[in-house]
Formats: C-alpha cells, structure tokens, sequence
C-alpha cells in the first residue's frame, strides 16, 4: 500500500534527483516520527512534515546493520558506520512494523555489499598496513591520534607510495600452469547410439591452445568463417592428431599440418641442444674407439621399413609424450619468464651492467662446483659467498681517490707488490721464541674483556645501560614520529607549487606543535629522573635545522615577494 | 696506493688464513695428509687407510664405497701426501674416469684440493686430457674426429715434413713446427692444467696443444683421463707407453671395466666394411703402380728395410701415429717382416686375397661360431694364407701407407680395421671367438651379415697395466661382490674391502615390491613380463609413487623394448593419463639428442616444483652418466631384473669361456651383471649423506638371498626383512612414512660426532675403534 505512493513522494521531495527505492513511514529516531527513505547509494530519514533529511548516509559509509531480536517489543534497526557511530530507527506501525522492518533489511542486505567493496578497499589497506607495521602504527598513534597532523595528511604520501606496489602485485598475479593431463580430462562417453560425446570446458581449451599454439593457429584461420567452433572440436578429436598414436594422417587433415609443426618444434628443440653440459648425453663419452671396434652391436641403419608398425607406433607415443610434456612446461614458463628478460634487458641497456654480466661464472662451471661440493664437509666459516654485483668495476677497484692526487699506481706495481706479499708470506716464519706464552695472553685478554681488570672505571658506559627500558622505548618513538614528521616537511622541497608552500607552511607548525605537546614533556621527564639530558639533543637538532632551513625559505619569498 | 696495498694484503691473509688455519692435517698411519675440509666421514679416513696400506705393499686393491662420501677427494688427498712422502716410491699419479663429467669433476676436485694447499705447493703439474678433443683443437673449423685426424696428418706427416725443407711451398702445420722446435727443451711452468688451460698455453706459445700434452704426460704429476688410453692398446701405445712404472693408477667408477676390457680388444666386420676396404685396396694398387713408374726407389728402400727387420727404422716420428699396433705390446713379434709380404705389391694382392676370403665367409646363410685356431686352419685350408703373415698385417700395413706418402689416412680406417683384425686373431688362440650372423635375430628375412670378433677375456687387455705399474687401485660405488673382480681380471689384489656410509639418519630406504594390490606376483621374468597383471601392477606402483614422491621419480626398465611395450599399453589402459595428473612424464629414447632435451626439461619441471617422472632404461646411457641428485630424484623405481639379452650368441660365448676358464657358473654370472646395473641404476639417486630418496625394487626375485646378496653392502643393510615382499600399499605406507621423516630439517649438528667428524672426535680412541669396522673385508 505505501509502496504504491512511493512516485508520488519522490516528486514531492524536490530537492532529490536520485532514484528512490524503498520508502518507510512512521520510522522513529531519536523519539522522532518520520520517514525512512532508501536510495540508490544512501540511506535517509526525515522528520515528519519537513522536506529535508535529517540523517542521511552514504551505504558505502556503512559498516553493517543490526536488527533487534524477534520477539522484542521495539522493532529496530541499526546502522553501525565505519567511523563507529551508529544510527537507530525504530519501526513504529503497529501492523506492519516487523514487515517494514524486513523489507528494508532485506533491501539494505542487498545494497550493503555492492558499495562495500568499493569502499572498503581503501579502509582494509589502511588497516591492514597498520596492523602488519607496528612502527606505523606507533607513528598513527603519535601523530594522528594525538591530533599532531590529520589523517589524511598521515596517509596522503603512504597511500600512494603503497597503491603503487599493490597495483603491480596484484596485475603480477601468478599464472596458473596447465595440467599435464588436460587431455586426459576430455573423457568421451558413449551417447548411446553410436557415437562419442567430450566435454569441453573453456579452461580445456584455453589449455589447448596454450599447449599448442598450432592449433590455436588453425582455429583463429578457421573459424568462424570456414566452419563453426563445434565443427572444428569435432574435427580435432576425429584427427589423429589428437589421438597421439598416429603415424600418418591424412591430407585432408587440417591438423596434418599442425602435426608437422610439431615434428618441425620437435627436431628444432633437440637440435638446439641442452645448456646444461651435465645432462648432455652426446659428450658423455670421449668416444675413442673407432667404427667397427667393441662388441656393442653397432646399431644398423634403423630405416622404418626395418621395424614393425607396431614398433613404430610405440616409439611416436614415446615421442609424442616427451613432445607434450616440453609443451605443457614451456606454456607454464612463458608467461613467468617474459617480464624477467625484460629486466634483464632494461639493465643490460644502461651501459654499464656488462661488467656484472662478466662476473657470472659460466653454467658449466656452477654445475660442476654443484656436483663436487659436500656442504657437509665444509665448516661453517666457509659462507656462502655473494658474487659481487658492480655496475661500474673500474670505480671499485680504484676507489673514491682524491682528483688532484695524479699518482695512481698501474697494474704492474700491484701485481708486484701482491708477489713480494706471497713471497714473504711464504717465507713467513713466526719467531716462537719470542713469542709470549699462552697463559700469558690469554691473562691479557681476559684483562682486557669487559668486566676485566684493565675495563674497569671511567670506560663510557652505553646509553642501554644507562637509561631505562620505557624511556629507551619512548625515545624510539619520538624518533621515529620525528622522523615521520621531518620526511614530511622536507619532501616539500623544492617548493615549486602553492600547495606545497600551504603544506610547508602547514609542517612547520606540525613541527612546532610536536616540539610542544610531546618532546617538551619528555625532556621534563627525563630531568624529573636526573638522566642525563643530552638524550633529546640531536632530536632537537634535527628540528632545529628543519626551522632554519624553513627561515631561510620564508626570508628569500619575502624578499621576492618584495 | 696505501689504501690499495692494505686492502690487497687483507685479503691476502684471508685467503691464507683461510686455508692454515681450518683445513684438517690427518694422520693416516703415520702418513701426513692434508684434508680440504674441516670436516670428515669416518668412512673416508677408513678408505684412505686401507688405500695406505695398499700403496705400502706395492699391490693392487679393489675398494668399493659408496658414491657421495667422497671418494675421490679421500684417493687424491692421500695418494698425494705418498707422493710427497715418498717421491722415490711413486712418482706419478694417473686417474682414469669413465665419462667427460666425470673426468671434469675430478679434475676440479684436484683444483680445490691443490688450491687449499696453496702453501705446501708440492706439485708440478696435474693434467687432465681427454684426447678425441685435444685433437679437435688444432684445427678449429673442423669438427668430427677422424676429420681432424686426417687433416693433422695431412700437414705433420714426417715426410711431408721433409718435404717442406726442399719446399717451402707445401704448407705444414705452425703449431706443431713450433713445438717441435722449442717444446720439448722448455719446461711447462707448474700448475693445473685442463684441456682449455693447455689449448690457451699452447695458443699462446703458438704450440700444438695435442703433441704438447702428449709430451706433458710423461711429465705431470697427476694425469686424469679416460680409460681407452690406459686399456686400448691402439692408444695405450701413442700415449701411455712410456709412463713411469712407479705410477698409481686408479680407475673410478670401474664397476664396467671388464666391459671397457672387452670393447678396447674387439672387431665388427660388416659387408659395408668389406666394400669400403675393397675401394682401399684398388686404391693403394693404383698409387703403387704410379709410384712404381715416377719413384720406384722408395719402394725399393722401404723392401730393404723391411728385410732388415727395422720396422720401425724411424720411430722417433711420433706425428706419423694413428692408430698404433692393435696387441699388446709384449705380443708384438721383433723379427722381420715375412718374405711374402714385404714387397708393396705381394701385400696388397694379399690383403686382395684375405678380403675375398672374408667375403666368403659373409656370403654364408647360418650361423657360424669358430675359434681363432679354427679360423686360421680354414684360412689355411682355402686360400694358403698362413698364420705369420697375418701376425705382421697391421704393421705392415702402416709401414706401407708411410712409404706411399697418403696423407689422408682417415680414408683408410676400413683396411686398417681389416688388417687389425688380421693381426688380432692370427696373435691370439685363446681368449677371442668369432661369431658370423647372417642375419639379426629380429629380423630373419634381412641379409646384413657380421663378422664378430670378439673379446671373451678382459683379463687380455688389463694384464699389462696390472703388470706395468706399481699399484693399481680399482674403486667404484657398486663393485659387489667383491670377489668377481679379481676373478674375472685375472690379477691377486693385496686389499679388497667394501665401506659402508655412516648415517645419522637413514637417509636410503631401499622396498622390495613382490606383489600388486591383487596379489599376483610382481616380475620381469621373461614368461610373465607380457602379462596383462603384471604390466597393469606397474603401472599402479608408478601411479601411486607419483602421487606421494614429491619433485623427481626416475624409473627403469629392463630393456628398451620392454620400455617401448610398457609404456605403449600403459597408454591404452589410460594409466599414463593418470600418473599425468601428478606428473609431467619423460621418456629415454634411443636418440641421444632427443633423450638430453628430455632429460633438460625433466630437471627443469623437477626445479620449477612441478615434478616428473623419468621413464630409463638399465644399461643405457642415463642410467650410466647422470646423477640425479637432491630433488632430481627422490625415488627410484627399478621394473624387473636388468638381466642382458640372453639370447645373444656372444654373450653365450663369453659365459661358456667364463665357466670354463675362471669357474664361474653361468647363473652367477648374468645375476652379478644384473645387480651391478640394479644397484648403478638406484644409486644414482644418493649422491651424498644430506640426500635422500626411496630405492624400489619392483620384483619379487630382488627377495632372494643370490640377488640380494649381491647388492653392494651400504644398500643391503638397510634391506630389513620387513620390506622384502611388499604390495603396492605397503610400499606406498612405508614410503610415505619415510618420505615425511626425511623431509625434516637435516642440520651438520644432527650428523656430527656419527656420520662427520671433527679432527679432535676423529682422534678418539672409540671413534677409531668405530671406524676400524666400517670397513668389510672381503
């Protein structure tokens, strides 16, 4: 009944220009009579007899909806927001309050979720950045909650700096591979009168012609324009092409010609050879014996008229399978493998990376230390070592050396000095008489330990020994709030644009302000405990240098300015 | 400057310190050894004190222990300190490995190991060489072997040689003119050299690489090279003749030497062969008739000689060597040269008549099996060729291409193979048979007769390396039983011991699977391998490894054929498609390219997590060559009993010439074969003590105590008793059970103080003790 003057109202709100979707009347809140009023993106209730909303909120604002259990004398429903506040109505026609009440839950049930997504997306990274980063987290807490800057100033440059990333992850999903048994998944089944029926999913064929580039090949030539995509399915499973025991296949085959593309794909893959020279059979041997000597039966001219056809057809499976199985590995690698070459290349490109490319030992090389280490034996002082990536080998070997300094010493000298270093390490005798005995040294050392007699009175005692545990803690934070507030100020430089002067400006405060409510406080506090002032100083300086350099700013605009 | 210096000398006494300070210095029975490492497996220390004790008594040994605790790095670090120790009593120091990796990672082993011992630099020089590719280096466009070696000749021939003197016109080789030069007088600067090393030395001293690592032979301390030039006594003669006899010689992975024996002493004789050395008969007739007409002293000169018995009037032309007398040495006759050979002509209508003979023989449609002095008596018989002559064939023939100045001896290889043959079966009576087939076995109707020659006694080939040097050591991961060896080589060792690995954890799990779900009896035999349950039995073990093995399964089968079988109607019955669904599947095939792309991309799918299975073949070259270490392997399954093709007719000969020669019965004989490859093929999967993987064994004969027996002993004793007749779902139990124990985090902590040892816990009095019974004599 109420919904049949719902286009009615609609028209008499005329402030509204959205879609309305569902009216409610005699909706209570706040003890008042009114009219609830769900829209195309908002919720909204206005008093009776007043044409303007007194409450209205944007679903994508809304966090979940709460109704009061069957059964209750009040019918409600409530609203609970993102930023925890909540709204109730309260369903107040006696007959058809329960029914009101569940169409609009109904409703709203359906909405919620629609603008949830949206909206939420950016909340549940917030959210979550700060939950995985407790830094972050101490730094929201100091900052933003203690009102120094506002939430969105906090999360202006953090957001973006971390969309960015997320983005990219999310575009760099991983490729799902393809089951080697895709093929085997198409089981036929008898349809009763003489014939076979596949099932076919997209994910098959997607599979199909991800294997098979071929074929893909064949069905964008022919379809739809010589045959429709059933004809050719059916034309695919009829061909001994799918059938992997084939030998010949004939003419009028469409996928003759794939076969022997594969056959092409085949031959060039086994004629490229292998890059590991461990798994290489051909130069396993240092084949020295001559035709015709030893007693392994020299394979006589295998021609195919030799051997059976059953033979024959047993080695195509054979091939057939390795064949398939290099296709379905290499359509899982493909995809994964084109964006590293890329990097590969872009670094390849800026000049001077061929100098790191140099330092890679070869594959056979690796291979061999691979085959020859026992971790085991090795002792632990033995690292794993980093091959050296250097962009530019020439700096690092020479160092930064002052430019006047004109004396650099050639390749000549160094390998001449390294020689007479070999040679008197050779020759290299400790002279044992002379040398103290180990009870001795070691009474020295233990001497010269911490705690030892030599270590004691007037050594500088560290500041963790210092300064107790909360204020140590404490003064983290401070850093690191610091720190975030500083990053802030000094990305504004250079200011180039009014709103980064606003912002500079803005930061400067900020700055003030921090120096006030939370570094102020802490000095006092670590004199109350007569610790050693000098804790805040470089914090202090810090700032310091960021209000001089904001002096220095203001001065020079001034003076354009003028 | 400073700065530079400093950072120089700091690293400088990182290296240094590096090296004193953490190394190990062992004592091994009062012999100073210096150990790469800081730590060692006690088995190694076992090891290098049985190899201790076999250089003490000047003797041979056969060591088995098991590969991935070191083996080679134990040989070299001890052999080594003898050297230094003793460098009157062995001087040198020759390695021989099987394979090119296996030869390349010795060789880098020397490399860390002589490196480590910077300081106490006691080594000249330490080659590693293996001669098919040193030859390619001269001539670097060219690319196959024989080419090669034409083309060397072609241009270091002694009398092309000496052709160049008169004219300078005719071009020579630089390199090997260089060499000749200087080479020899200048010594090679200490250090360790591979091939690539020796090709860059001699580029850069504008030396040949080949003749400059012949000649550094005789002069390095440590050799490292393949078999054939210690074995084959075509090349043993070029290259390792004049090795000194107080030399250690150690062979590697020699679990299949009697096989190199046997391979370095035999002949195949096809009609393809006869037709190409018919060619080369007509035409060396023709070069002598035009020689005869422009230069018929040489021809003259080269009969004198001959009638001198100065064979060999120039031996000192080492470039005019290519392939040497194919017997060995001490059977080659010093007398002169027969009458009715010597002049160019009566050889080659000789040759003419032999070949013809030949040719009748082949012409024949049974079987024929005859021993040499059979062969000789019908020789005789048919076309009066007698046994002396035949003896000189093969030298004669060189003798004769040398005075005929044929550059391209290449062409030639037909005749020689002919005249080797010759030689081979006029020298030996015993030991040899030869076997004409007409026809393969497979295929009936195809004429493509053989003439094999063929070598029933390794003990032939190996008799004089046994006898030359001072010490021969024969070592491997799978020699048991032990005894066969020196049986079957005919030689009395002074140790013959078999190590165990020492483990913290059980990391080899070796199953017996007899049984499928169904019960039906799980084998290769040959009644029953074709039998629809037992193909469909297979295929359920490997369908059910390859749901719980994680990363890599290699499997093998008995034969190729087999394989070929299995897998075709494993393919019909659709059990393929299901071991897919867990799997990418890669097969060996008989193409070597293709099975190395197969092989490429199974390490690849094992790498990416994807996993794979490998479907092998026993005696093939994967099982032979490649490890499949860590997550390359984590379980291998061995379908059937990898016994050889029985039927074959010189495998008959030689089980004949075994049981009545050595006593060794048939039966104990094709089951050693068998198990060796059993056991090369599952070991490949444990390459170390970190590694681990599950050894199946899937047929119910592995139970039997013959076979079982004659696994190599650090396999056997992990066989409990349990685990010897298994279904396909106690073996996926007792699999899986393991496979999750191992898959644990292992730590050097877990394993140090058993199965690694510190130099302190190695000297322990119990530890000593412990370690005194890892070794088994046999």
């Amino acid at each position: 009944m109420i919904n049949q003057i719902l286009p009615f109202l609609s028209v008499a709100m005329a402030s509204l220009s959205e879609e309305v979707l569902l009216v409610v009347k005699r909706v209570r809140q706040r003890k008042q009579d009114g009219t609830l009023y769900l829209m195309a993106e908002r919720i909204a209730w206005g008093p009776e007899g007043k044409d303007r909303f007194t409450v209205s909120h944007l679903y994508a604002d809304i966090r979940c909806q709460k109704i009061s259990p069957d059964g209750k004398a009040k019918i409600q429903l409530q609203l609970v927001l993102h930023t925890g506040e909540s709204t109730t109505f309260h369903f107040s026609n006696e007959s058809t309050a329960l029914k009101d009440r569940d169409v609009a839950k109904e409703l709203l049930q359906q909405l919620l979720p629609k603008f949830k997504k949206k909206a939420n997306k950016e909340l549940e990274e917030k959210n979550r950045m700060l939950q995985e980063d407790p830094v972050l987290f101490q730094l929201y807490k100091d900052l933003v909650v203690s009102q120094v800057i506002s939430a969105e100033e906090f999360w202006a440059n953090r957001l973006s700096l971390n969309s960015v990333e997320h983005s990219l992850s999310n575009n760099n999903k991983q490729e799902v591979g393809i089951s080697a048994a895709f093929l085997a998944d198409i089981r036929p089944q008898t349809d009763g009168c003489n014939g076979l029926r596949y099932n076919l999913t997209t994910d098959i064929i997607e599979s199909i012609f991800r294997t098979y580039p071929t074929v893909k090949q064949k069905y964008a030539e022919n379809v739809p324009h010589n045959m429709t995509e059933k004809e050719f399915w059916t034309r695919f499973f009829q061909s001994h092409y799918f059938h992997r025991d084939r030998i010949n296949t004939g003419l009028q085959d469409i996928f003759s010609e794939c076969a022997k593309e594969d056959e092409k794909g085949l031959k060039s893959m086994v004629t490229q050879g292998v890059k590991n020279p461990m798994v290489d059979l051909l130069s396993l041997e240092d084949k020295t014996l001559d035709e015709g000597y030893g007693t392994a039966t020299v394979p006589t001219t295998s021609n195919s008229s030799n051997k059976s056809l059953r033979e024959n057809s047993n080695s195509a499976i054979i091939k057939r399978f390795n064949h398939h199985s290099a296709m379905v590995l290499a359509a899982g690698l493909r995809k994964a493998e084109a964006p590293s070459d890329q990097a590969s290349e872009t670094s390849s490109t800026d000049g001077n990376s061929r100098d790191s490319d140099l330092f890679q030992p070869p594959l056979k090389k690796v291979k061999l230390q691979e085959a020859i280490e026992y971790d085991d034996l090795q002792g632990d002082s033995v690292r794993k070592t980093i091959s050296l990536n250097l962009k530019k080998s020439d700096r690092y070997s020479h160092g930064p050396i002052p430019l006047q300094s004109q004396h650099y010493s050639t390749s000549q000298d160094i390998i001449n000095s390294i020689s007479i270093i070999q040679h008197e390490m050779r020759s290299y005798k400790p002279r044992l008489t002379q040398v103290m005995s180990s009870s001795a040294a070691s009474s020295a050392i233990t001497a010269l330990s911490p705690g030892g007699v030599l270590m004691q009175g007037g050594g500088q005692q560290t500041i963790n020994q210092l300064v107790p545990t909360d204020v140590q803690s404490e003064l983290k934070h401070l850093y690191t709030a610091a720190g975030e507030l500083l990053r802030h100020f000094w990305s504004c430089f250079p200011v180039s644009t009014p709103f980064l002067e606003e912002k500079v400006v803005k930061m400067k405060s900020n700055l003030e302000k921090f120096q006030m409510t939370k570094l102020r406080p802490f000095q006092e506090k670590i004199q109350r405990q007569y610790l050693s002032t000098n804790l805040t100083g470089h914090l202090e300086e810090m700032l310091q240098a960021a209000y001089n350099k904001f002096q220095a700013w203001q001065t020079r605009r001034m003076m354009r300015k003028t | 400057m400073i700065p530079k210096l400093c950072y120089f000398l700091k690293l400088l006494v990182f290296i240094i310190l590096n090296n004193l300070i953490l190394k190990l210095k062992l004592n091994i029975d009062g012999l100073l050894v210096y150990f790469p490492y800081d730590y060692i497996y006690p088995e190694q220390y076992s090891y290098m004190l049985e190899l201790k004790r076999t250089l003490d008594a000047k003797g041979h040994g056969v060591l088995e222990m098991p590969s991935g605790t070191g083996k080679t790095i134990s040989l070299l670090s001890l052999i080594v300190a003898y050297q230094k120790a003793y460098p009157l009593e062995v001087t040198k120091l020759v390695y021989c490995s099987r394979t090119v990796p296996e030869i390349e990672k010795v060789f880098n082993i020397i490399y860390i190991f002589i490196t480590h011992c910077i300081i106490n630099s006691y080594f000249k020089i330490a080659f590693q060489i293996h001669f098919s590719s040193v030859k390619y280096l001269s001539f670097l466009a060219l690319r196959f072997g024989k080419e090669v070696d034409g083309k060397c000749h072609s241009l270091t021939a002694s009398y092309i040689r000496a052709q160049h003197h008169s004219n300078p016109s005719q071009p020579v080789c630089q390199f090997y003119e260089e060499f000749d030069a200087v080479g020899r007088q200048v010594p090679i600067p200490p250090g360790i050299y591979n091939l690539d090393d020796l090709k860059d030395f001699g580029r850069r001293k504008g030396w040949c690489p080949y003749f400059l690592a012949r000649y550094a032979i005789l002069h390095a301390n440590i050799v490292v090279y393949s078999y054939h030039y210690l074995l084959d006594p075509k090349i043993a003669d070029l290259v390792s003749k004049e090795l000194a006899k107080k030399s250690v010689v150690v062979f590697d992975e020699a679990h299949n030497i009697d096989n190199v024996c046997i391979d370095s002493m035999s002949v195949n004789i096809t009609r393809r062969t006869l037709d190409r050395c018919q060619t080369n008969v007509e035409t060396l007739q023709n070069t002598i008739s035009r020689i005869k007409e422009t230069d018929a002293a040489k021809l003259r000169e080269e009969y004198s000689r001959l009638v001198e018995g100065l064979k060999e009037a120039n031996v000192a032309r080492e470039t005019d060597m290519y392939l040497s007398n194919p017997v060995l040495p001490d059977e080659i006759l010093q007398e002169a040269v027969p009458g009715s050979i010597r002049t160019a002509e009566h050889f080659v209508g000789f040759m003419k008549r032999f070949l013809e003979y030949l040719k009748a023989r082949l012409r024949i449609h049974h079987v024929v099996q005859e021993s040499a002095p059979q062969f000789l008596k019908d020789i005789y018989e048919k076309v009066c060729i007698d046994r002396k002559p035949l003896r000189f064939c093969a030298e004669r023939l060189r003798s004769l291409l040398r005075t005929l100045e044929i550059a391209d001896i290449a062409d030639f290889s037909a005749i020689t193979l002919i005249s080797h043959f010759a030689t081979l079966v006029s020298t030996y009576s015993k030991g040899f048979t030869i076997i004409i087939e007409p026809f393969e076995d497979r295929t009936p109707t195809i004429a493509n007769p053989v003439l094999h020659f063929s070598c029933m006694d390794p003990s032939i080939a190996i008799k004089p390396v046994f006898g030359r040097f001072q010490s021969v050591i024969i070592t491997s991961g799978t020699l048991s039983p032990l005894d066969i060896y020196p049986r079957i080589l005919d030689f009395r060792p002074v140790t013959v011991a078999s190590f165990t690995m020492t483990l913290a954890r059980t990391c080899l799990c070796p199953l017996i699977v007899g049984r499928g779900n169904d019960q039906v009896a799980m084998t290769s035999k040959f009644e029953t391998r074709e039998d629809f349950a037992v193909i469909r039995n297979y295929g359920n073990l490997l369908l059910e490894m390859s749901a719980i093995v994680p990363d890599g399964i290699v499997a093998f089968f008995t034969s190729y054929i087999y394989m070929e079988n299995i897998v075709a109607s494993w393919y019909e019955q659709g059990i393929l498609e299901n071991i897919q669904r867990n799997k990418l599947i890669f097969i060996e095939t008989q193409d070597a390219a293709e099975t190395s792309m197969a092989l490429e991309k199974y390490q690849e799918a094992c790498e990416n997590g994807r996993g794979a299975i490998l479907l092998s073949v026993a005696r093939g070259k994967v099982s032979e060559g490649i490890d499949f270490v860590h997550h390359y392997g984590r379980a291998v399954i061995m379908f059937g009993v990898p016994y050889v093709y029985t039927q074959s007719r010189i495998l008959k000969a030689r089980l004949e010439y075994l049981r009545d020669q050595f006593q060794i019965r048939e039966n104990d004989f094709l089951t050693f074969d068998a198990m060796r490859h059993a056991a090369q093929c599952v070991g490949r999967a444990i390459r170390g003590k970190t590694d681990y993987g599950l050894m199946i064994f899937a047929d119910k004969r592995y139970a039997r105590a013959d076979k079982r027996g004659k696994l190599p002993r650090w396999i056997q004793e992990h066989l409990t008793d349990g685990s010897l007749n298994l279904t396909i779902d106690e073996t996926v139990q007792l699999g899986k059970h393991f496979l999750r124990q191992m898959a644990q985090p292992f730590r050097q902590e877990d394993q140090l103080g058993l199965s690694l040892l510190t130099l302190e816990q190695l000297q322990s009095e119990d530890m000593l003790q412990k370690i005194a019974q890892i070794a088994q004599q046999a």
